[in-house]
This record gives structure tokens, sequence and C-alpha cells, in this order.
């Protein structure tokens, strides 16, 4: 597998193509209980392309943050292939990866637990420099940091602060300064306004969406909440229990999965003349250690049949549906 | 009538006011919003109605509050526990702060029962199994006989509920109860609140940052800033013609489904801790229609219908206009 997929379309090739892949995890139950498999993700093939937003949505457990390290290598996949920019991670010696790194950046959920609470926020910044053996001398370093911090709307006087002095906000634009002080092309955002009250959130997806227009950035965006992804996002891969069961091709296009239909109806709008008629469902999300034969939303959807509980549906790109729009359900909506 | 009747409303904790002079009230089968960032007072007052201040070192220092026409500020703490967890219920974000991790949720949720109701082993365990089942839980018995660790974070957030409804209570108060969940489980968990509120005609204080939610589930709404009310109204008012800048600017975080990109703000700054409030309007140094007046002149709260609003440039406003 040291080829890059083909392309199928004239666009420019994404810049991370991911082929059928997989990971598992090993666990068990209790010290002499059998040993139990977890396919964290099953089997994803998904296209990132160059200087859009691509986001992930899914609840608890679909494997997203799964799929995040797995797209950056710092998980490795149980099977199946991630190319980068034409590079098959897998292949890469060490040092090679670690040259590569510097092109793909992380931002994680919890800025409180990203950053060593005995750095600065200077010695934060440069940490990644540092590592990378590019660090300059002293004023360089600063004129450095000086400017990062600059670009993530950080007062450069808070260089000398610690983390515990500084706001959840504040931390998180630490966060993204850190991942941007390489000058990277691809940015993997985990979840990275979950832990902030939502006035905060607004300001760094506001920073975001500015970093990304100024910076031609790339973006994978993991988040659980479908209404900000449909804001961000250009594009959209919804997952559930591992594997993708729908991706829509712009945030205007209208879901046809039952499940995705359900993660809109339980985002609300700020607008109490749109109200959400929300269903109560008797069904709980599927045993991840044990996951049926068929389809895995079918023990909560209303439209599954017996075909749904035995047979899995492959994602396709269903006919009279959008370019680029696929999902994986035998009875998809409005059809 | 109002069940809950808060009136001007002022804690202290040492030297410090963290809240100042709140007024609301509450009826029954009507849920009212308590909205505001981190650090504006919310969980603060929702600690001063169950009479937990003490356990802070906090104290009501002026102001009252009547439920059902009992005065609780300065009820002693005998009567004030017969209230709490019978009349009165408290659902916590974290629903692992409110169950005991060693012990079978169905005996948590019998005990309320069995210690304010009076229920017999035995009825107290039916009456718990019942209310699981009326939650949506499936296989509610085997659920009773499990503990905490073995469930998900929504299934726990359901249990907690129910040992709040095990009191038959006519006022809870919900403080953030599904700010650690998943979209799909919060959508459930607020409809399995609002329907409460609608069939048994209980009375709900649902404590939030988020106003996509207060638009979901609330009839009225109050947004409190740094321990004082900015504003209050109906929900269809609030959202409809807001005019405190700081209930705009709460809305306006929110992305609007067919929003336009890059066109997301969210306000600047952040909430002062309460040893650094500004002077005037707490308000000013982060609001954008600020003017010089709100640096130095707290402003007093005008009361038009169902319509509070502090605020210096809405006011003056609306005198002109």
């Amino acid at each position: 597998m040291a080829d890059a997929p083909v392309s199928t379309n004239s666009n420019p090739p994404p810049l991370v193509q991911t082929r059928g892949l997989t990971r598992v995890f090993q666990s068990r139950a209790g010290l002499f209980a059998k040993q139990r498999r977890l396919a964290a993700v099953s089997d994803v093939d998904l296209d990132i392309p160059r200087g859009r937003v691509t986001g992930v949505v899914g609840e608890s457990g679909c494997g997203k943050s799964t799929l995040a390290r797995l797209v950056l290598r710092l998980l490795d996949a149980s099977s199946g292939s991630v190319h980068f920019d034409g590079t098959d991670l897998a292949s890469l010696p060490p040092a090679g990866l670690r040259a590569l790194r510097r092109r793909m950046q992380m931002v994680f959920q919890d800025p409180y637990s990203s950053i060593d609470p005995r750095y600065s926020v200077h010695d934060a910044v440069l940490e990644p420099l540092r590592v990378q053996g590019l660090a300059l001398d002293e004023a360089a370093n600063r004129a450095k940091v000086e400017s990062l911090m600059a670009m993530v709307g950080l007062n450069p006087v808070l260089a000398n602060t610690y983390p515990h002095q500084l706001s959840g906000g504040q931390k998180q634009r630490v966060g993204i300064a850190r991942a941007l002080a390489l000058q990277p092309d691809f940015l993997v955002l985990d979840e990275p306004t979950a832990s902030l009250d939502v006035s905060i959130q607004a300001q760094i997806i506001a920073l975001l969406e500015q970093l990304q227009a100024d910076l031609g950035l790339t973006y994978l965006f993991i988040s659980h909440d479908l209404g900000l992804v449909r804001y961000f996002c250009h594009r959209i891969v919804v997952m559930y229990l591992g594997r993708v069961v729908e991706i829509l091709p712009d945030p205007t296009a209208t879901p046809r999965h039952p499940y995705t239909r359900a993660l809109m109806e339980s985002t609300f709008e700020p607008d109490p003349r749109r109200r959400r008629t929300v269903t109560l469902l008797h069904g709980e999300i599927a045993d991840a250690f044990n996951l049926p034969a068929g389809c895995a939303y079918a023990a909560r959807c209303p439209q599954a049949t017996q075909r749904c509980r035995s047979e899995r549906p492959a994602l396709v790109h269903p006919d009279g549906v959008e370019q680029g729009h696929s999902l994986a359900c035998h009875h998809p909506l409005g059809s | 009538m109002a069940l809950l009747e808060v009136r001007d409303l002022s804690v202290t904790i040492g030297s410090l006011q963290p809240l100042d002079r709140v007024t609301f009230s509450v009826d029954k089968g009507s849920i009212l919003g308590l909205v505001g960032e981190s650090g504006s007072g919310k969980s603060l007052t929702a600690m001063a109605l169950m009479g937990l201040l003490p356990l802070l070192g906090g104290r009501v220092s002026q102001g009252s509050v009547r439920f059902d026409g009992t005065e609780l500020v300065g009820l002693d703490s005998e009567r004030y526990r017969a209230l709490r967890g019978r009349r009165i219920a408290l659902i916590t974000q974290n629903p692992m702060t409110s169950l005991d991790p060693i012990q079978r949720v169905g005996a948590q949720i019998d005990q309320v029962g069995i210690l304010h109701r009076g229920l017999t082993a035995a009825d107290a365990r039916a009456r718990s199994i019942e209310l699981l089942t009326q939650l949506r839980i499936p296989d509610a018995a085997t659920v009773h006989g499990q503990y905490p660790h073995q469930m998900s974070g929504g299934m726990k957030q359901r249990v907690v509920i129910a040992m709040a409804l095990a009191g038959d209570p006519e006022l809870i108060i919900a403080d953030e109860p599904t700010t650690a969940l998943d979209v799909t489980i919060q959508a459930q968990i607020i409809q399995i609140l609002v329907d409460l509120v609608r069939q048994r005609g209980l009375a709900l204080l649902l404590i939030t940052h988020d106003m996509s939610v207060v638009a979901q589930a609330c009839d009225q709404v109050l947004v409190l800033y740094a321990g004082r009310i900015a504003e209050s109204n109906t929900v269809e008012a609030i959202f409809a013609q807001a005019r405190h800048p700081y209930t705009q600017a709460l809305i306006a975080c929110i992305p609007r489904s067919g929003q336009a990109s890059g066109s997301l703000r969210g306000i600047a700054g952040i909430v002062p801790s309460v040893a650094s409030y500004a002077g005037g309007c707490r308000y000013h140094p982060r609001c954008s229609a600020a003017q010089a007046r709100c640096q130095t002149e707290v402003p007093a709260t005008q009361v038009h219908n169902t319509h509070r609003i502090a605020c210096h440039v809405a006011t003056a406003g609306a005198a002109h206009g």
C-alpha cells in the first residue's frame, strides 16, 4: 500500500486520505475475564480536502477522537492506510514521520491537560519549536512567541504567566498558538470548545475561522454538536459506533440518514419559535464490545426493519442525491 | 400564583457580595430559565434557595425567599431539611456528585421515598421502578439493582432525576442538568423535564449558560451578570426583542441554522471574579454600547409589565422611542 489512492475527480487531490482505516482495542471486563474486542474505528474511507473544514460529528464513543489520532498517527491503525499529501504515514521511518509532523498539528479538548502546568505561556508556545530543534536565540524566540500570541488574540504581556492564571478561553488560545508554532497546513481540532462556556466557544470558533481563512489551513474538526459543525464546516462526516453513516457534501444538505436526522432534531435553535419536537427514545446505544450483525443504529432507529438488524448497510452514493453525498442506510429518509 | 417568590436576594461570603438584589418568581407548571456565563451567580442562587449557603461559608444578607407562602430566609435547619428533597429538589450538573458510587442506584432512590414520604421499603422500591420506567429507562427493575459505574452518563442523569422525583416535589431546581451530556441525551433529558412540568404542574428553575436550551424549554428567562439581574422577560420577548446588550450577546453566541460563516462573534473578555467587579454597570468593560455613565452609575432596575432591565443605554433609548 505504498501508492497513494488515485483521486477520482479533477479537483486537486485531498490533503489527507484514509482507506479502510480500522482500529481495534482489546480489553478485559475483569482480571480473569475473557478478552473483549472493540472496533473503535471500522473501515473508514475519508477524504479531507485542502483548505477546507471537514467536520466529524457523533456522540461519545462513536470513534471520532480515535479517528483524529489515527489520522495524525498518534495511534497506529490495526489495518487500513492514511496518506498525507500522497505519503503513506505507516511507511515512514520515525525521522520522516517527525519531519512530517511539522505540517500536521492537533488542538485538544482540554486546554488544562494539554499544557504542562510548570510551563509559562512563553515556554508552552515555544515547546514545539524546541522539540523540532527549531528554537533560536532568546530575542528571536521572544519575537516568535509574541507574533504567535498576537495571531491568537493573546496579549503578549501574558507570556510570563502560568496556566493556572489563565481563563479557559485563554488556555485554549495558548493551545492554538502551540499548534500554529510550526506553521502547519493541517490542524486536527478535537472538540476544542467542548469544555468552554458558549460565549467563549463563539470567540474561539471565530478565531479558528479567521486563522483558517488567513492562513489557508485545512481543518479536521471533531465535535458532538451538529449545530456548531453545520455553522463551521464545509463538509460533514457523521459517525456512529466506529463507522461513517453519512457524509454531507455541504452544511445545508438535507440529512438522509435517520441518525443524522435525530442529531439534527436534538440540536436546539436559539429561537423559541423554532422549538424541536423531541421524540423520546426507548433504545440505548448498542454495546460497542458486542455490536449487532446489522446496522448498529437499528436498536434506536424508528425506521429499522428485519433487514437492518441482519445486514449491515454499506456507505454508498445513492441515486438521486447530490454529488458527494454518501450514506449507509437501507431505508434513507425522503426516498 | 407564584410558588416561589424571590425578592431582592443578596448573598455575602465573607466580605464579598457575589449576589446582589436578585428578584424573580416561578409559577406552578412553568419553567424559568436562569441564564448567564460561569461566574454570574446562577449556582449560588440555587444554593441560596436550597438553604445550603453555610456549606460555602455564605449567608443571605438581604431579601426574601417565599416558597408557597413560607419565608425560607432564616428558617431553622430542621424545617429546611423537611423541605429539601421533599418539596424542593435539586438536580446537579454532574450526576456522580449526587450518586453514591458504592451503593446500588435503586437503594439510593428508595431512600428518598422512605425518608421523606414514610414509605415502606417494598413500596419505595415499587415507586422507584415506576419512576425509572416513566423516565424511559428500559428494564427498570434491572437498572434498580445496578451501580452507577455500570451506567452511561445519560442513564445516571435519569437516575438523579428519579431521585429528585421520589420525594414528589413541587419545585425542581436543575443546575446545568445536561451540560456534560451528548446532544441527543441532552434533548431527551430536557424533554423529560418539560413533560414533567406540563403533566404534573411542577415548577422548574432551569439553570443554564446555553440560550438554545432556554429557547427550547423555558417560559420565562432571567439573565444574570456578575451577580446582578441584567434582564428578565417572557421567553418570546427575550428572543424577539432583547434590550440588554448582554442578553443580545448571549443569544448571538449560538449559531443559527443557515448562519453565514464568519459572522459568529462571542463576547469579548470574561466574567470578572467577585473580588474585582467593575464600578457602575458590571458589564460595561465588555459592553460594545457602553457610555461614560455606565462606568460610574449602577443602572437601576426598570420594571415594565413582564420586563425587568438594568441598563442605562437600553432604558435611555426606550425613553426616546
